[in-house]
């Protein structure tokens, strides 16, 4: 059965290569079945666009960060291949390889401070860098570099006078940056991209490191986005400018043959390009000189259709039509209930050994003293309820815990080694593993692949991570949805992969946020059978609730917080008399009201 | 008045309500205690429209609100004060209170409305020319309740008036919602963490406990019932 599955991606893998080849075999027939030069003029073009989507792609697509200032690395390939051609006479065949590294480093320098920023900030960032290059360019006197005739070596500096030449040359491009973006999607980089995009936060307590991955990403995307400058300028332009190779139109055209075909997915930008581009050069040359800027009104309701009725692209929005046809065709197979593991209360029991260690913690935001002064241990291999009525500081004392937060006061140690001031991705491969009140998942990857985000941390290889993924789904029981997507699992189903995700963390301690919210009975039951199972192998296990009655059920020891404090710690039983939890959850004139009936 | 009967309401898949069924008469004071995430709230959503109830029936004076929007419901008569106050911060106290009687019904008495809440809230006519988010905690929600009233409405929804209140004020706020309940003679539907205060506001009282309600009862048989602790704290209390 394993073998089989194993079998079956190895040649999901092999088709993705195949589907790839034959673009380009289709890419080589084309150009030669092209006549004329205009026609191999829209091909080239073709190619390039589609390329300069890809790039983009990279660091949009996969990891999520929107830049709108990718041609930023468009215009340093084309800037420093032709500065190299004019001022030291080299061939722009080596000058791309010096662009490139520009572009790199430039990716660096540019994603240090700006990664710092999340979401839309990062993209409004982005914004800056190609305007400050066109400044800079004009301020150096870079306002019109035209590439200098090389008669005697037309090739050697990219001046073919055949343009099937340029053709190739854009083919041979579009299937390096094709073949990258491959590579990135199959690859542990593509699945903590992909995690990352769709939750970062979450993405980290997996132990993702966002920042690293960000940045591999966006120097990966830069390295394209010059090539395919570079030959730009020698296949269609001959004269850099900045506005023509830092200005609006060439992140829009990105952006557009992107956003049209789908992003992603390495498709996407192919079907954009090989769509958009045709139509806006047949439009610009057939009714252009009638109507001047048609093709910026065809890209405008291109993109205004896309976000009406394919907002994920046409690739997505094809795929899912046949998806959902296939479905509808197939008869949903029965699914066996969850068997819930054995219990055996005897398995595992907690030993002495402390695994966390709260010292003093405090913790405030604008006005509000969250936790104050909150201590206390968890020991090797118990479970842990931590408790308290709404507002207690529960949630947040968890954020400190993983490394969201960062204390004022006190201190977090971690088998014994400080763990305040880490990123939770950090602590994370260090053995400390968390779930989420509203379970956290990655809506796009299905069941497997979103467990597997949580095995990178201990694997670097595909088949290996893919194994451990398995192997945790398994642990809790969820092995027959390996494939499904999170968005059809009920609630029980999203905590358990939640669950198995963090456990292919390969976790010391696992913090649980809210695991029982939501669920049924009979659901609340299985959940307490697999954190049982999940303490029988040694993970201490600390959780969050508010439904008392569960966690009687299943925790060890008991720690009460009230308005950001510790309130009380104990026995189960003997938390729940204590009269000052009484009073936390159902105040003073409760308990007095209960005394005097008492008596 | 208001009837619910079989009542389930689910957002991404968790279930706030199971099979919630409980009735209002005309005139009365019924309290819902329980604890936090036992779905207070989402009922209250439920009845007035900003969530969607997959399962069950909600009729107000015998007609169903299942289709109606919420502002649907709103001119029918119903008043939310939600949760957290949700004043507009930026609007004076004056204008916030207006917004409430936004309602066409309500929109002839304004001027009338405005002086008698004023007369129930002397605070605000003090603080009338004030920004609503330069008030205390105390004075937001008074607003909150006043804004309310402006609705005029035949039967108010309140949700938590005591949350992140001092003791003072929440004794104050309560005093004041009994208040409001003799002068006005409405119907008030009050959701409360806080268990003794609100119960002994009220005629009748439900218990509700992760999405269900466990236990119902007039005022001074849930007072006197350790099995509303239960609620809290588990069966071991």
């Amino acid at each position: 059965m394993r073998q089989a599955r194993e079998l079956d991606a190895r040649r999901a893998a092999a088709r993705g290569w195949v589907a790839i080849a034959a673009v380009v075999a289709a890419g080589v027939v084309l150009s030669f079945v092209v006549q004329e030069r205009y026609h191999h003029r829209v091909l080239t073009l073709v190619f390039l666009w589609a390329a300069m989507g890809l790039a983009w792609n990279i660091i949009s697509g996969y990891a999520g960060q929107i830049s709108f200032g990718h041609q930023v690395f468009f215009g340093i390939g084309a800037y420093v291949t032709v500065l190299l051609v004019v001022k030291a006479g080299l061939s722009p065949w080596i000058g791309m390889i010096a662009a490139v590294a520009v572009a790199v480093v430039a990716a660096v320098l540019i994603g240090i401070p700006t990664f710092r920023l999340a979401g839309i900030y990062f993209g409004l960032a982005t914004l800056a860098y190609p305007l400050i290059f066109r400044i800079v360019m004009d301020w150096l006197g870079y306002q019109e570099v035209a590439i200098p005739m090389k008669r005697e070596q037309p090739g050697w500096f990219m001046q073919f006078t055949e343009p099937r030449s340029f053709d190739l040359l854009a083919l041979a491009v579009l299937a390096a940056t094709l073949a990258l973006s491959r590579l990135i999607e199959t690859s542990r980089l593509g699945y903590q991209l992909r995690a990352i995009k769709e939750n970062e936060q979450a993405a980290e307590a997996m132990g993702v490191d966002s920042f690293r991955c960000k940045m591999a990403a966006y120097m990966l995307s830069a390295a394209p986005a010059a090539v395919v400058g570079a030959v730009y300028i020698h296949a269609i332009l001959f004269i850099v400018t900045p506005e023509a190779v830092f200005g609006l139109l060439v992140v829009s055209q990105t952006l557009v043959v992107a956003l049209v075909g789908g992003t992603g997915t390495l498709w996407g930008p192919l079907i954009g390009a090989a769509l958009m581009v045709p139509v806006s050069e047949i439009l610009d040359t057939t009714v252009g000189d009638r109507l001047p800027g048609i093709q910026g009104v065809v890209y405008g309701a291109a993109l205004m259709l896309i976000t009406l009725y394919a907002p994920e692209g046409l690739y997505w929005r094809v795929r899912q039509a046949i998806r959902a046809r296939a479905a509808r065709r197939g008869v949903e197979a029965a699914r066996p209930a969850v068997v819930a593991p054995a219990e055996d209360a005897a398995a595992g029991a907690p030993t002495d050994k402390v695994l966390l260690e709260v010292r003093g913690v405090s913790k405030s935001f604008i006005g509000l003293q969250a936790l104050s002064d909150v201590s206390f241990d968890v020991r090797e291999r118990e479970i842990l309820g931590v408790i308290g009525p709404n507002g207690a500081g529960k949630t947040t004392l968890f954020n400190v815990l993983n490394g969201f937060l960062v204390p004022e006061r006190g201190e977090v140690r971690f088998l014994g080694v400080a763990a305040t001031g880490f990123s939770p991705s950090a602590l994370c491969r260090r053995g400390l593993g968390r779930t989420f009140q509203v379970p956290r998942t990655f809506p796009h990857l299905t069941v497997l692949e979103n467990v597997m985000v949580g095995a990178f941390v201990r694997a670097s290889a595909v088949p290996v991570a893919r194994a451990m993924a398995r192997s945790a789904l398994a642990q809790v029981g969820l092995s027959d949805r390996a494939d499904a997507l999170p968005t059809g699992l009920t609630t029980l189903d999203l905590r358990l992969m939640e669950l198995a995700r963090c456990l292919a963390t390969a976790p010391r301690l696992v913090l649980l946020d809210e695991p029982l919210a939501g669920l049924s009975g009979d659901g609340i039951t299985v959940m307490i059978g697999v954190i049982r199972s999940v303490r029988a192998l040694g993970v201490t296990v600390v959780i969050i609730e508010h439904t008392m009655q569960a966690l009687l059920r299943l925790a060890d020891r008991l720690v009460v917080l009230d308005q950001g404090r510790r309130l009380a710690e104990g026995a189960p039983g003997q938390v729940t008399q204590d009269p000052v939890v009484i009073e936390a959850y159902l105040g003073k004139r409760w308990l007095a009201r209960m005394a005097a009936r008492r008596c | 008045m208001l009837t619910i009967t079989g009542l389930g309401v689910s957002y991404e898949g968790l279930h706030a309500l199971t099979e919630v069924s409980l009735e209002v008469g005309e005139g009365e004071f019924v309290t819902i205690v329980g604890p936090n995430g036992a779905g207070k709230t989402t009922l209250l959503k439920a009845i007035s429209g900003s969530v969607t109830a997959q399962a069950g029936r909600i009729l107000y004076r015998g007609g169903d609100l299942g289709a109606l929007r919420p502002s649907d419901r709103a001119a029918l008569g119903i008043a939310h004060v939600p949760e957290g106050r949700r004043v507009f911060p930026s609007l004076t106290v004056r204008e916030n209170l207006e917004l409430g009687s936004y309602r066409r019904a309500a929109r002839a008495g304004r001027a009338s409305s405005l002086e008698e809440v004023l007369a129930l809230f002397p605070i605000l006519r003090e603080r009338h020319g004030q920004l609503a988010g330069s008030l205390s905690g105390g004075e937001q929600q008074m607003l909150a309740l006043g804004r309310g009233l402006m609705a005029r409405p035949d039967l108010l929804l309140l949700d938590e008036p005591s949350q992140g209140l001092g003791p003072r004020i929440v004794e104050q706020i309560f005093e004041t919602i009994d208040r409001i309940r003799r002068e006005r003679r409405l119907t008030i539907l009050l959701v409360e963490q806080r268990v003794v205060e609100a119960l002994e506001l009220c005629d009748r009282g439900y218990v509700l406990e992760t999405g269900r309600v466990v236990l119902a009862g007039a005022r001074d048989a849930l007072l006197a019932d350790a099995r509303v602790q239960r609620a809290y704290l588990g069966a071991g209390a």
